[in-house]
């Protein structure tokens, strides 16, 4: 078994609690390192601003030379963030290196919050309010604000609910 | 290399017990333990400038452990040099260029890995 990973992980780890990015947390599951939680806060002055987005990432034994998938467990609207939480950003695809740790991993997509790349839209209803409405893209970002406070638990059951409603 | 001598007892001779040769020698080595320090020549002069010293960019591990694949550091786990003056554990790098991802970049510069001589000043 290859522990090469989990040595870097471990080392990722100690980076993010001793010298920790403003407004990223991250830490590895109790029982399984190769699975984190993460926690990027909106940038202040964005229309993401308060939000408390939660993340999953995953890393596999080819760590650090691949990179780990992010997924957004809150609900996003961004332009480049899919529905199902996926995102669209070129360190994680094919500008990877393996010089990045989590702590970068993490400070990056937080500078994709208030920097999107309306170019490769992965939500093509948020780019396009981006680049031409952004009274209403603000609107919908400061939902997603107020989701971002539930658990993504509860935000599953609160849809459920709404949908049962309608 | 760095040598240094550490650990040197001393005694101070009675001059009931001074001889010819040492009568004007006030301390008797009567043991000594070398100790010698080894540091790859990355260039850093000033390795305690983030309390951990120099470490390779892909594990982390300062260059004076070894690549995570490796149990002794030493010659048996040497740094590569780029012409882009960049510098990783060889196994790190090698591993890193192994893959079609790599496009065979320098992982901090992204130019086009070409491993150096030596190190590149």
């Amino acid at each position: 078994m290859s522990t090469n990973c989990r040595r870097r992980l471990i080392r990722d780890f100690k980076r993010l609690s001793t010298d920790p990015p403003g407004g990223i947390s991250g830490s590895p599951c109790p029982d399984n390192i190769m699975l984190w939680n993460a926690v990027i806060f909106g940038p202040a002055d964005t229309p993401f601003e308060d939000g408390t987005f939660k993340l999953m990432l995953t890393f596999d034994e080819s760590y650090p030379n691949k990179p780990p998938t992010v997924k957004f467990l809150s609900r996003m609207f961004h332009p480049n963030v899919y529905a199902n939480g996926e995102l669209c950003l070129d360190i994680l695809q094919n500008r990877w290196s393996p010089t990045y740790d989590v702590a970068a991993i993490l400070t990056s997509i937080q500078s994709l919050l208030h920097d999107p790349n309306p170019n490769s839209p992965a939500n093509a209803e948020a780019a396009q309010l981006y680049r031409e409405n952004m009274k209403e893209y603000v609107r919908r970002v400061r939902a997603t604000v107020e989701d971002s406070w539930l658990d993504p638990d509860e935000q599953v059951a609160m849809e459920q609910d709404s949908a049962g409603q309608a | 290399m760095e040598m240094e001598e550490k650990e040197k007892d001393n005694e101070t001779t009675r001059p009931s017990n001074a001889r010819l040769e040492v009568c004007d020698q006030r301390v008797k080595i009567k043991k000594w333990h070398a100790i010698a320090q080894w540091r790859w020549d990355t260039g850093n002069n000033d390795p305690e400038d983030d309390g951990e010293g120099d470490v390779c960019g892909i594990c982390r591990v300062p260059f004076e452990g070894c690549c995570p694949s490796c149990k002794m550091p030493g010659d048996d786990c040497p740094l590569i040099w780029g012409e882009c003056t960049h510098v990783f554990h060889m196994h790190c790098l090698l591993q890193w260029i192994g893959t079609a991802s790599s496009k065979q970049q320098c992982p901090m510069d992204r130019r086009p890995w070409v491993t150096a001589e030596r190190k590149v000043d």
